[in-house]
């Protein structure tokens, strides 16, 4: 394995004894640069968590982390950076800030990276006009449709030039036809960008356009 | 983006009104509570700053030995028997004696009694208001000016003999109501109001009344022979401090004796520092508050946008940033809340019927403590709120 991002035998257990569950277990995997990889699984079976610590989010239990050529160090390293720098992320909640206009959110986001003033702006602007929004700059969250904002979602995902956005079933609380135009943008950042999308998804039509589809049962990767 | 943490503020600005204006009345009243005692300092001074004006060189305040002086204890002298004293070298030749009562009285002013601090003295003597501050001929830099109307008459001192009928006349100040003409009544004897002074009030904010010694003496006293404080007048180029030293030890009768700094700080001590410290306690109880009230609703706040928070950590924010980004809301607020306290203080301080003296001095201190104990108070729930689990993020729980 030589990709972006590289996990070796990692594991997440959470809870000890008894009560302990493992969530991850003992997972090797490597996502590519510019690659679209689908992660299936049943409800509960560890998608999220993993790509929470691909993302650098959660800590795992074991095993280590390669992102971008380097080892993820968990004692001494600062995870936000490697999130702030490396990382995009969805969510299902599209999680907007609500108080923010749709520019705003994605020029937040450019704020932690550092990116501030005009060029800040300049840039959010690009961003939310290549996923479709140039005329809804100005709309809080509220005024959006979940289609909509799961856009704007997106455009702060890029904010930062990441090189891997990870999505956590960026689908799932949109209609149909939201769903169908959401997967047509993922697609088109990905070949677009070059940048590797790692999403968790049950969408039949992004599965079928996948580089590659992996499974998840019970914390373990069947197919890698 | 500079202005996130403003248009966060704008969105839950109920709260953040509410806290501005529970911080701006704490500051009010820990303001209100210094300024109070400021006042009842500068009322505590006047009197006896004003003698010490009119002695222009110093004074010695006697009192019954054991007393600490008539301002904290129970003093009667006679002052015939200090006589003596005016050969004392240090003693100004002029003025070298002058009987004082200084005492507080219950008159009753058109049929309510009323709590007041009766000032007697010789007009030719120490004490209190002569034909130099009247207002219509006297010299607005005596230090008793002004006094409309005129000074009662005086009595015979002297030669007092039980036929000589002290003259029924006071100055009365005018926070207690009276016009030149009408009465009031002490100890059952009626006096009329020949004059009036402006603001010569204690601490309390107990009207002055001014009257001759004899008409004390006959009223509150009840005899013709004691009275509760003689000043003695310091000559020039002598130090008081060495001449209550040689009084203590030269009288022919046992005295306390105290420069008129010492009798200001007995006064302050007495009637401000040792009451009032229950009013320092509260005001430090007031900070407490101000800091749980930040404490609080910035927890409170942080909790409820613990998943924005999440979030924001989820796409990389550091716990600095989030840290940042909280306290920038907490200075903002305690600051604006700070800053209405003190413009409302100062406002109450013009229209306050007590003497509330704010200085902006104080005002830049209480400020300063406000917002830095705030600041700390809000650093410690903004660092909590910085906990919190990006997870969050994809949970949203």
């Amino acid at each position: 394995m030589n990709g972006l991002v590289e996990s070796r035998n990692l594991t997440k257990q959470f809870g000890e004894g008894h009560e302990a569950v493992v969530a991850v277990n003992d997972v090797n995997m490597s996502i590519n640069q510019g690659e679209l990889l689908v992660i299936m699984g049943e409800s509960g079976s560890g998608k999220t968590t993993l790509i929470s610590i691909l993302g650098c989010i959660l800590q795992p239990t074991s095993g280590s982390l390669i992102i971008d050529g380097s080892e993820v160090d968990y004692e001494s390293q600062d995870l936000s950076e490697i999130r702030r720098k490396k990382v995009g992320f969805v969510f299902q909640l599209f999680n907007l800030i609500p108080y923010l206009t749709a520019l705003e959110n994605v020029m937040v986001a450019m704020d932690i990276g550092g990116i501030k003033g005009p060029e800040a702006e300049e840039k959010a602007r690009e961003l939310l006009t290549q996923v479709g929004l140039p005329d809804r700059l100005n709309h809080r969250p509220s005024q959006l449709s979940g289609g909509e904002q799961q856009r704007v979602s997106f455009a702060r995902a890029l904010a930062n030039d990441p090189l891997i956005v990870f999505a956590d079933e960026p689908t799932a609380n949109l209609d149909s036809r939201n769903s169908a135009s959401i997967m047509e943008l993922i697609q088109s950042l990905c070949r677009e960008r070059n940048i590797a999308f790692a999403v968790v998804t049950h969408d039949a039509h992004l599965r079928e356009n996948a580089d590659r589809i992996i499974e998840m049962e019970d914390g373990r990767v069947l197919d890698a | 983006m500079r202005s996130v943490f403003i248009k966060d503020m704008a969105y839950r600005k109920a709260r953040i009104v509410l806290t501005v204006i529970s911080i701006a009345v704490l500051v009010l009243l820990i303001l209100l509570m210094g300024g109070t005692m400021n006042g009842m300092r500068k009322k505590a001074r006047a009197y006896v700053q004003s003698v010490e004006q009119q002695a222009g060189t110093g004074t010695v305040w006697l009192s019954s030995e054991g007393s600490g002086s008539s301002f904290a204890g129970f003093s009667l002298i006679n002052s015939e028997y200090l006589e003596v004293l005016r050969r004392l070298e240090g003693v100004d030749r002029e003025i070298p004696l002058s009987p004082l009562i200084f005492a507080l009285a219950r008159p009753v002013i058109k049929g309510q009694e009323k709590k007041a601090i009766v000032v007697a003295y010789r007009q030719d003597k120490l004490g209190g208001p002569s034909e130099r501050d009247l207002e219509s001929t006297g010299d607005p830099s005596s230090p008793f000016y002004p006094v409309t109307g005129n000074v009662f008459r005086s009595s015979k001192y002297e030669d007092y003999r039980p036929t000589d009928i002290p003259p029924p006349e006071v100055v009365a100040d005018e926070w207690l109501g009276l016009e030149i003409g009408e009465t009031l009544e002490l100890s059952g004897k009626e006096l009329r109001v020949v004059g009036k002074t402006r603001n010569r009030v204690f601490v309390l904010d107990e009207p002055m009344i001014f009257m001759d010694i004899r008409t004390a003496q006959s009223t509150i006293l009840d005899n013709i022979i004691y009275v509760n404080t003689v000043l003695v007048k310091v000559a020039e180029g002598y130090s008081a401090v060495q001449l209550a030293n040689d009084i203590k030890q030269n009288s022919p009768v046992a005295v306390d004796a105290h420069t008129g700094d010492q009798i200001v700080k007995i006064i302050l001590a007495n009637y401000v520092d040792e009451p009032m410290k229950i009013v320092q306690f509260l005001r430090v109880l007031l900070w407490f508050a101000a800091v749980l009230i930040i404490v609080m609703i910035t927890y409170v706040t942080t909790m409820e946008k613990s998943r924005e928070i999440g979030v924001l950590k989820a796409i990389g924010a550091s716990n600095k940033y989030v840290v940042y980004l909280i306290l920038k809301q907490v200075v903002t607020m305690t600051s604006t809340g700070v800053v209405l306290g003190v413009i409302l203080a100062f406002l109450a301080t013009w229209f306050s019927p007590i003497i509330i003296i704010v200085s902006v001095s104080e005002a830049i201190l209480v400020a300063i403590i406000t917002i830095v104990i705030c600041s700390y108070g809000g650093y410690v729930a903004a660092n909590r709120a910085a906990a919190v689990d990006p997870m969050i993020a994809f949970r949203g729980r």
